[in-house]
């Protein structure tokens, strides 16, 4: 691989389910910049069954547009770079047939199956399903679903180092009943990670090393105080890698070519995401709504959690959300009533034909209303599976006893969160970028000072894997071309009578123009603020509610423009709508209008 | 001068005899009590006469005896030794005398005797009875109280039964009892419940054998194990039978085991001995206190504490919960420990009556802050209207 600081030209791709999308990353000046994007259809399907046949159509659309020869006349990507052709560098991501589709297993669900939960979404995979001793399922029920699922991968956990049980036997024990087979390749066993219990390992190996192809990593959890994920992660991506994509039709090719090894896409923005998050020190929330699953990425503290919400999504699984929000909650984001069964035929209409998009404002009001419902139940489980560790004795002070709160608190602070990042179809691709604004704003419901930005091409993959290879070029790309940064929401934590002073606040915007003003609680206002300006703030809130600084404390903070600028959002967290449809569609189009979400003609009468 | 000698005494008998004519002739009678009555005490149970009478209009009356006969009416006026029994004595000036030990429906004959230094005057004889009420007006905003209560308990019962949901606080302690037994579970030792140290007549103990139901079907579901040391024979049978039908409503009646339950001893520092001698020898991972505690409490929770055990408590015992506060990770406090079953059950008929017996609890609390606030208005401004509304929460209300 050429030396890093030789390092000019930089070609990715992402292997989709449907999509190959590829970028070129060129060193412009002392930066390095995205110059050029190429897509053409995913080919890992019958007929062609070779997902490098999709790679070189990307990276020939890619060749076209940048005017840059990319392949040789084997079709085989140049490298390194020899004058106007080639690059240094290419990488590749991946979550083509499904991504990498895992089985985990515990003793305790909230306990080490939850922690071999987290090791496998970190590393990218789709959790099929969580096997544990208390999940009320039969052992039968537990083979059945096993033989049923057939995942690419199982990861068991269980016990602390030396706990004096077998209970983690067991559960290998039923694993090895099912005799699992893995999803591709009939040829080969099934990779079986074994992260439990230390002085288990023999009994495990004697159950499970005939049947599958078993490798044994450090406890996940060796006490109950600590989680160790990384060895189990390491081997996960290991297992994916010569296991699972030598499976997968053209892979093992498509190996041969990258210049670091193909991560699962989840894998590749959860890592792009947490290094910005703790290069920046900041506290960061991602979002990807797809068609099928919603994934959401999290780092607080340099905490990471990601979690895949696989029956929430904007056509496949449009009408779970239905189901799982309900129609009411659906309803409630929409300026204008409509009759119940249009709505559901709307419903059946983009589950059976997923990939059609919005025709009129009335649809694309209707399917923005979906989303916020979509993101809002996923950032709920997001935001319940992001917690401390359960099962460790608590250091509780007397207070603690009074407090009326007995959940578990999560790691996921809105008064905290510094970054919300967006993607996914219906995020990046809203006519708008206030209607995506408004619909961050609306289902994650962030408080405080928070900015807020949309992936524009669905770069963050690409940036994850090459911030393996190369921190600066990936970081530099995701601040300058990846992000589109739509401005800066303000929204103080309280609630009041509507109509009751809730924030004051003077903006002091560039060239010293100054603006003060009072909002009352249901009130929205936008102040446009360019992209790469700055602007300082003085916020005064009401008594009774909070900036960040504690409930009526007056904050001072300097804030970033965007494309949609700054949204001071005073209609209270929670937010409450009104339940009389009169009164709600009144206040939703005072904020559309306010926000300039939709143009009022936009909006049926 | 013999003559006048002999005379003299004559004399002298002649000049005192007024005198002593005033000293032996009898003194004028009091007149007796007037406008006797015997009328039945009224809302009680039939128990008491009161009698009442006007004061003798009479100088010197010293006191005031009250008699009373079974002999009634006529009977009693004609009998010249009537069985008369005296009652008791109040000092002049009082009206009113209470038979409270009288026979209900028997009908008595009371008089009054007003005393002098040296004469007594009867009253006239009256007869009263003693009646039971039905209802003790006296007791009308109890009723009433009452009434509100057992129609919101109703309500609330009615409410939840027909599928509303109603709110219940979550209770932290009981909330982690699956965190806790699921520690026990991937640690592979045991979780040690103490029922405290109380009996069966004991309501903690009940309520505590209650809580080993919810977490016995918990460690049943996990497959972990229990751990039951008791101080009463009575516990250690009712705790056998509840750890029993856990296991079974959970499907693992094969995991049970009766010397999960065990007795230990009667005595109380001999109990925490041993019991503190399980914690150390065996480690539990989690240990529950739900009971009766008394100077056991800090010593069993220190230890849990030291073994690094998830340590749930509950108890009603006031002089005991900072003990177990400070060494404890979750505490449930008095209410807590009985609100618990329904809590855990989420049957309707338990969640109504919880709720019920909150807004019974809210009305008490409003009539102790309208009070307090009233007694000190009234001792402040002087206000008669204040101190009437003092009164009434005093005397109608709640006494």
């Amino acid at each position: 691989m050429t030396p890093l600081e030789d390092i000019h030209v930089i070609l990715a791709t992402d292997c989709g389910s449907t999509t190959t999308k590829a970028i070129l990353i060129q060193k412009v000046g002392d930066e390095y910049r995205q110059t050029h994007r190429g897509e053409a259809p995913t080919t890992v399907e019958a007929p062609f069954e070779d997902v490098t046949l999709g790679v070189l159509n990307a990276v020939t659309e890619l060749a076209e547009l940048s005017g840059r020869r990319l392949l040789d006349d084997e079709g085989r990507i140049i490298r390194p770079v020899r004058g106007e052709e080639g690059c240094d560098l290419y990488i590749s991501t991946s979550s083509a047939g499904g991504g990498l589709q895992m089985m985990v297993a515990g003793v305790v669900r909230s306990m080490t199956a939850e922690s071999a939960e987290r090791a496998a979404l970190g590393a990218g995979s789709i959790v099929m399903d969580v096997i544990a001793l208390n999940d009320r399922r039969l052992t039968h029920e537990r083979i059945e679903r096993i033989r049923q699922l057939r995942p690419d991968m199982i990861l068991i956990a269980g016990e602390v180092d030396g706990a004096r049980t077998d209970k983690v036997v067991k559960i290998t024990e039923t694993i090895a009943a099912a005799d699992p087979k893995p999803r591709l390749g009939a040829g080969y066993r099934l990779p079986v990670i074994y992260a439990g219990n230390r002085s288990r390992r023999e009994e495990v190996t004697r159950v499970l090393g005939g049947k599958t192809s078993l490798s044994i990593v450090e406890n996940l959890r060796p006490t109950l105080e600590e989680e160790v994920l990384l060895p189990a992660r390491e081997r996960i991506h290991d297992l994916f890698l010569e296991h699972v994509m030598q499976q997968a039709p053209g892979y093992a090719r498509l190996m041969e070519w990258v210049d670091a090894d193909i991560m699962p896409t989840p894998a590749a923005v959860g890592a792009i995401l947490k290094r910005v998050a703790t290069e920046s020190r900041i506290n960061a929330v991602g979002v990807d709504i797809g068609g099928a699953t919603t994934d959401i990425f999290s780092v607080f503290g340099e905490e990471f959690n990601r979690t895949v919400s696989a029956n929430l999504g904007m056509s496949y699984s449009i009408s779970n959300v239905l189901a799982e929000a309900g129609l009411a909650n659906v309803m409630r984001w929409m300026p204008f009533t409509m009759e119940e069964r249009d709505l559901r035929n709307r419903i059946k209409n983009k589950m059976i034909r997923p990939t059609t998009i919005p025709q009129t404002a009335e649809e694309l009001i209707f399917e923005q209303a979906v989303a916020r419902e979509a993101l809002r139940l996923a950032f709920i489980q997001h935001r319940s599976f992001a917690t401390r560790l359960k099962g460790v004795q608590q250091q509780r002070t007397i207070a603690d006893s009074f407090e009326q709160d007995a959940g578990i608190e999560s790691l996921v602070k809105m008064m905290d969160l510094d970054l919300l990042v967006a993607s996914g179809g219906v995020l990046s691709h809203a006519p708008r970028p206030e209607q995506t604004a408004m619909m961050l704003i609306d289902s994650f419901l962030p408080e405080g000072i928070t900015r807020l930005a949309k992936d524009s091409i669905f770069m963050m993959p690409h940036l994850g894997v090459l911030s393996q290879v190369h921190a600066r070029a990936a970081t530099e790309v995701f601040e300058k071309d990846c992000l589109i940064v739509l401005g800066t929401c303000i929204a103080p934590r309280g609630t009041a009578k509507p109509g009751k002073p809730a924030l004051s606040y003077r903006l002091q915007l560039p060239g010293d123009e100054e603006r003060r003003e009072t909002l009352r609680v249901g009130e929205m206002r936008r102040h446009p603020l360019e992209r790469g300006a700055e602007a300082r703030v003085y916020l005064d809130p009401a008594r009774d509610f909070d900036v960040g600084s504690g409930k009526g404390v007056p904050l001072e903070a300097t804030i970033q423009g965007g494309t949609v600028g700054l949204i001071v959002d005073c209609r209270g967290r929670p937010l409450s709508l009104s339940s009389e449809p009169a009164e709600r569609t009144g206040a939703l189009k005072t904020w559309i209008e306010e926000v300039g979400v939709y143009s009022p003609e936009a909006i049926p009468h | 001068m013999k003559l006048l000698c002999r005379l003299a005494p004559w004399f002298a008998a002649l000049a005192l005899a007024p005198l002593l004519e005033a000293q032996d002739a009898p003194s004028e009678a009091p007149s007796p009590p007037t406008r006797v009555q015997a009328l039945d005490v009224p809302n009680d149970s039939g128990h008491a006469i009161e009698i009442r009478w006007k004061d003798s209009p009479a100088p010197g009356v010293q006191s005031y005896e009250i008699f009373r006969s079974r002999l009634a009416g006529e009977a009693a006026r004609g009998a010249t030794e009537a069985p008369w029994m005296s009652l008791g004595t109040v000092g002049p000036g009082e009206e009113t005398w209470t038979f409270s030990s009288a026979e209900r429906g028997v009908r008595y004959s009371f008089k009054v005797v007003a005393i002098t230094a040296d004469s007594r005057a009867d009253s006239e004889i009256v007869t009263g009875e003693s009646r039971a009420q039905w209802f003790d007006r006296d007791k009308f905003w109890i009723l009433i109280i009452g009434g509100t209560i057992c129609l919101f308990v109703i309500l609330f019962i009615q409410l939840a039964t027909r599928g509303r949901k109603l709110f219940v606080r979550k209770i932290a302690g009981l909330e982690a009892v699956d965190e806790a037994v699921g520690r026990a579970t991937e640690m592979g030792r045991p979780v040690v419940f103490v029922p405290g140290i109380m009996d069966m007549d004991n309501v903690q103990t009940l309520a505590g054998l209650t809580l080993l139901g919810y977490v016995s079907r918990t460690i049943a579901e996990y497959d972990a194990k229990l751990d039951v040391p008791v101080s009463r024979s009575l516990v250690m049978t009712t705790g056998r039978e509840v750890v029993k039908q856990a296991y079974l409503e959970a499907g693992r009646p094969e995991s049970y085991n009766e010397d999960m339950v065990h007795y230990l001893t009667d005595e109380q520092f001999g109990y925490v001995a041993g019991v503190n001698g399980m914690l150390l020898r065996d480690e539990p991972a989690t240990c529950l206190y739900m009971g009766a505690f008394f100077a056991e409490s800090l010593l069993l929770a220190e230890t849990g504490n030291r073994i690094g055990a998830i340590q749930i408590a509950g108890t009603a015992m006031p002089s005991q919960l900072p003990f177990f506060v400070a060494a404890c990770d979750y505490t449930l406090m008095g209410e807590e420990l009985f609100a618990a079953s329904a809590y855990l059950s989420g049957d309707p008929k338990q969640l109504g009556s919880l709720k019920g017996q909150d807004v019974g609890k809210l009305i008490v609390m409003g009539a102790i802050v309208l009070g307090s606030l009233a007694a000190t208005l009234a001792l402040w401004t002087g206000s008669e209207s204040l101190q009437s509304v003092v009164d009434f929460l005093k005397l109608e209300m709640f006494v």
